[in-house]
């Protein structure tokens, strides 16, 4: 079964959860589902993530019973719900707090659904609702989503993916979508925007990757963001 | 109490503990690796010359970027327009990454990229 086709059954077996005002679709899929006809020709990793914000976690958790059918929660991992069958995905769900800093995180304790609450998703807010296999599904503005991919600490191969995932989202943002990159960015502490620059700074450096948009001919992309943040920032070092 | 969330959460926050450190010797020692990747992140192309050619391109003017100086052994690192690396016939080219060619190179010349409108 070809990978779109999976994700997009996970989808569809989601749905209850997926609906549920508030939920996002985040991580590196949300490029691949807005690629022309959800065509997901990224290769990332084999996974769905679900941001779900702490203020709805109470809701969500009703939904729970009806992912039974297609999931079950790991024993080891409850945050990751695994498939029941290899054509769907696993689902990772992922905490949203729009309180809390970007560089830190904690765990939302629970029974059912404790989730791992990324500080940096506090960046993520709420963008185009589409419709894929017969669910409405909410992804994040182009934005705060790769000031996310940015901000956050990366190491290896994964990381690299991540950031050519956020090189993905910047070669289709459109003027209004940098603004508010720009405005999102110019919130940040000095620590949290040199993260994002030196980000900036290794994934102008990156070897292509197979499945992945070829760095080497945005590098002089990559390189006016650099400036016009450090612009932001007065000239920062 | 989430065993496997909570270790996650240690490794998340040592590694933004490492992050803060790391931030804060950003104009020290360990920050050349930054301020290099910073300096290459601009280059359109990079090139290995010998010793009397990046001489003659610091004669001519052509700054030579400090954080060539902080690494060991250190480099001579200038930026000059293609046109002037394309009369520097020794000149040889190297991928702008930080691999073993970049890296060994004891004397490089970047060449910026075309300004935008």
């Amino acid at each position: 079964m070809a990978f779109r086709d999976r994700l997009l059954a996970t989808i569809s077996a989601a749905r209850p959860v997926l609906e549920e005002p508030g939920v996002l679709v985040v991580g590196s899929e949300v490029p691949n589902l807005l690629e022309p006809g959800a065509a997901a020709t990224l290769v990332v990793s084999q996974d769905l993530d679900v941001g779900v914000p702490v203020s709805c976690h109470a809701a969500v958790k009703r939904h729970l019973a009806e992912m039974l059918v297609g999931f079950q929660p790991s024993p080891k991992e409850p945050s990751v719900w695994t498939p029941r069958s290899p054509d769907l995905l696993e689902v990772n769900f992922v905490g949203i707090d729009p309180s809390r800093d970007p560089a830190d995180a904690y765990v939302l304790e629970d029974d059912q659904l404790p989730l791992l609450v990324f500080g940096a998703l506090s960046l993520v807010k709420a963008g185009a609702e589409i419709a894929l296999a017969g669910t409405r599904v909410r992804v994040p503005r182009p934005a705060g989503l790769m000031l996310e991919k940015l901000v956050t600490d990366r190491t290896g191969e994964k990381g690299d993916r991540d950031l050519l995932v956020a090189l993905g989202l910047l070669m289709t943002a459109g003027p209004a979508d940098l603004d508010e990159f720009d405005a999102a960015y110019a919130t940040l502490r000095p620590e949290l925007c040199h993260a994002v620059r030196s980000n900036l700074t290794v994934l102008s450096l990156l070897e292509p990757r197979t499945g992945m948009p070829d760095p080497r001919p945005r590098r002089a992309a990559v390189a006016a963001v650099l400036r016009r943040l450090e612009q932001l920032e007065g000239g920062a070092a | 109490m989430t065993p496997s969330l909570e270790r996650r959460v240690a490794e998340l926050r040592a590694r933004m503990l490492v992050r803060s450190w790391e931030y804060r010797q950003r104009h020290h020692a360990r920050g050349v690796w930054f301020r290099l990747r910073r300096v290459l992140a601009d280059a359109s192309a990079a090139f290995v010359i010998p010793p009397d050619e990046a001489a003659k391109l610091v004669a001519e003017g052509y700054r030579v970027e400090p954080v060539g100086q902080a690494l060991e052994p250190p480099k001579s690192i200038v930026f000059a327009p293609a046109d002037r690396v394309a009369r520097i016939a020794s000149a040889r080219a190297v991928p702008v990454r930080l691999g073993r060619e970049l890296l060994e190179a004891e004397h490089l010349v970047l060449t910026p990229f075309e300004p935008t409108c």
